[in-house]
């Protein structure tokens, strides 16, 4: 019998007894029936074969000369390679004392001489099975054992076991790098002591999870390590459970200093970022005004120009005998409703060029794109067709920067006056707004201009590209930005008719 | 024709700036029409108009230099001032070519505006007398025979009667007999001043 042959047999039966004839009768009940069959007659060969093959089942005689059965058996057990076999002792013996000593012994099972083969096959097959199971089981609870130990050293977060009590009786070795000392140190420390000082315990986090059985996951918890520094961790608690029973916790824990470091690091440059499109988006305002100057320019000039009149006419008035009192004060009244024409246009300038406050408010956008319109007509004077402004529907408030959607608007308003009296039609600017959905507005200026050079899908948003003889090629890349910034999108089409449709979308303000 | 009653025509499409030239030049005891856009005027445009026009150069729509252009193509002889914004200079100067009178820029004073308008109007009845007088002038010109229309340029060409009558096959009693009836027609005694007349409006004939 070679070893290899070994594993094709269901189990390995040894058979001891000093009596050559028993043995004789007991391998010939239990040959061909799929085991192993091994042969002693004395004690020292039993346990000899017993180490070497490790038997599922061993028929043991007690009364045996030199060493009894019962030795046998004793040191079977003791040995760990053999103990887990199952002794079954063969005795003429009938009486209950041996049994129980048997039994004491570890003996799993008795059989009474002059046996029965039947009863013989029986026992072997079922305390056969019986230990093979019992192995199978073992050697899974060993893989398992190894896994989770593997599992456990190489991950990098710190995992801890707590009682209720929140003591460590379970520490994998990331915890112990994290904490700056040797495994062994950390069991036995009492969870919330050693990583917050404190004595009073009340309103710290995994506390309930020890104490109610509550999940917890926080961020950004201050912890202790052995040296007393602290450093900042996540820390992810779960409740141990038998039944109903709350037995403790399992922290998971990790030093996320480098992380917040990175976060920090990049808030600051998306703070940046913000700011530096802040900046740009005040800038292009500001060049924006100076294109427009001089039709401000005209737009104050008119009412000054009405009121220097009127003031003419009032003196003229006043020197008049009698005085038409009635006439000097209508046109007192127009010089007033002239000067508020002159201050509004300086109002309306200032709002669009004044820094905007950063944040978000609820913005009526019909009012907006009607404001924005006026603002734009200091362009349309040479456009016959102006601006026309159709909102569908009504539309609910968005949210966004009042100042920043309304340069956007004013630069797409302004790109389609040009596009139109570039192809000398009287074909008006129109700016539409509708609710796309429930969650979005969305805005298109239309216009039957020009239209967009061919390589526009690709080119057009892309900052310093320009069409215009003197852009600079930042106002749309910078609408877009500033729309992304809000949350909405951007985008054109080309108009089937003619001409182009530019788009842009903004969330709808939650409701208040 | 100076009894004419000039009115300084005002085009400007903004409501606040229009309402107040018109009540200014009113109690400047100027007569006033005044209309919104370059096109209401047009409407209403005739030969007889007679004063000066304060023109806006920019307005919506036609304007201001597009309706000087059609006014001069209607061979308007109104003078225009043209009411012009900050940076339109280029513009003010290119209708100063087209013939416009003058230009001002808003915001005005009062008094240049009404010294400009005086004298446009000044210019509009200097030319319209010497436009009466070439009329007259044209007036006896249609009077003249073909024979004496023909006898008339050969004079003014500075032709002989002998040479003018060689040339038609005609006796020279015969040619002075049309010479006189020529000056009488023509309203002269003077040969100087019928070469002067004719001259004056050769312009306005070969226009024709």
């Amino acid at each position: 019998m070679t070893e290899l042959g070994n594993t094709q047999y269901d189990a390995t039966v040894l058979l001891v007894d000093d009596n050559p004839h028993n043995l004789k009768v007991l391998y010939e009940t239990l040959k061909d029936r799929g085991y192993h069959l091994l042969v002693a007659n004395d004690g020292e060969k039993a346990l000899g074969l017993a180490e070497r093959h490790q038997p599922e089942v061993i028929l043991l005689d007690i009364m045996m000369p030199e060493m009894d059965g019962y030795e046998v058996c004793e040191r079977l057990k003791a040995n760990p390679a053999t103990a887990d076999g199952a002794v079954v002792f063969l005795s003429a013996l009938d009486d209950v004392e041996a049994k129980v000593k048997g039994f004491s012994l570890g003996g799993a099972d008795y059989i009474a001489k002059p046996f029965q083969p039947q009863e013989v096959i029986a026992r072997v097959k079922t305390h056969a099975r019986v230990v093979r199971l019992e192995r199978e089981l073992q050697a899974r609870n060993r893989q398992l054992e190894g896994d989770q130990a593997r599992i456990l050293d190489t991950i990098t977060q710190g995992i801890y076991g707590l009682d209720a009590e929140g003591a460590i009786v379970f520490a994998n070795p990331a915890a112990a790098s994290i904490i700056g000392c040797e495994l062994p140190e950390l069991v036995g420390q009492n969870f919330f002591a050693f990583h917050f000082g404190l004595t009073e315990l009340a309103g710290l986090p995994v506390l309930e999870t020890c104490q109610q059985g509550i999940a917890v996951h926080e961020r950004g918890i201050e912890m202790m390590r052995q040296d007393r520094s602290l450093f900042p961790a996540e820390v992810q608690a779960t409740p141990k459970r038998e039944g109903d029973q709350l037995l403790g916790a399992v922290v998971m824990f990790r030093d996320i200093s480098q992380e917040l470091d990175s976060e920090r690091a990049l808030e600051e440059a998306r703070t940046t970022v913000q700011e530096q499109r802040d900046q740009l988006a005040h800038v292009s305002r500001l060049l924006t005004m100076g294109e427009m100057a001089a039709g401000f320019a005209h737009e104050v000039n008119q009412p000054l120009t009405a009121i220097s009149n009127y003031v003419r006419v009032a003196l003229r008035l006043i020197a008049a005998d009698p005085i038409d009192r009635e006439l000097v004060s209508e046109t007192l009244g127009k010089i007033e409703a002239q000067s508020h024409r002159a201050s509004e246009v300086i109002r309306r300038i200032r709002g669009f060029v004044k820094k905007p406050a950063t944040g978000k408010e609820d913005v009526d956008l019909a009012a907006l794109l009607e404001e924005t319109r006026q603002f734009a007509e200091v362009d349309a004077r040479n456009n016959d067709g102006g601006i026309d402004i159709h909102i569908t529907g009504e539309l609910p408030a968005v949210a966004a920067d009042p100042v920043q959607v309304q340069q956007v608007a004013l630069n797409l308003i302004r790109n389609a006056l040009e596009a139109t009296r570039e192809a000398n039609t009287k074909a008006p600017v129109e700016v539409r707004a509708v609710l796309q959905d429930e969650r979005t507005v969305r805005i298109e200026v239309l216009d039957r201009g020009i239209g967009l050079p061919e390589d526009a899908e690709q080119q057009l948003f892309l900052p310093f590209y320009t069409t215009k003889k003197e852009g600079m090629g930042i106002g749309l890349p910078l609408c877009q930005s500033l729309i992304k910034a809000q949350g909405g999108d951007i985008g054109f089409e080309r108009r089937p008719e003619g001409g182009t449709c530019f788009y842009f979308t903004l969330p709808v303000a939650p409701a208040a | 024709m100076s009894d004419v009653r000039q009115t300084v025509y005002v085009v400007e499409d903004d409501e606040a700036v229009r309402d107040s030239l018109e009540l200014l030049l009113k109690s400047a005891q100027h007569p006033v029409k005044s209309y919104s856009t370059a096109n209401a005027f047009l409407d209403d445009y005739s030969d007889a108009m007679a004063g000066c026009m304060v023109l806006d150069i920019r307005m919506p729509g036609m304007d201001g230099m597009e309706l000087q252009k059609r006014l001069n193509d209607r061979n308007s002889l109104l003078p225009i001032i043209f009411v012009t914004g900050h940076g339109d200079v280029p513009m003010a100067v290119e209708a100063m070519k087209e013939g416009a009178v003058d230009f001002i820029q808003k915001p005005y004073h009062e008094e240049a505006l009404l010294e400009k308008i005086a004298a446009a109007l000044a210019t509009d009845r200097e030319q319209r007398e010497s436009l009466s007088q070439k009329q007259d002038i044209i007036r006896r010109i249609n009077t003249l025979t073909p024979r004496e229309t023909e006898i008339m340029d050969r004079m003014i060409a500075g032709q002989a009667n002998k040479v003018i009558a060689i040339e038609l096959d005609i006796s020279q009693r015969t040619v002075e007999i049309h010479r006189s009836r020529v000056m009488h027609k023509m309203g002269t005694h003077s040969l100087a001043h019928l070469v002067r007349m004719v001259l004056s409006v050769k312009d306005l004939i070969d226009g024709k």
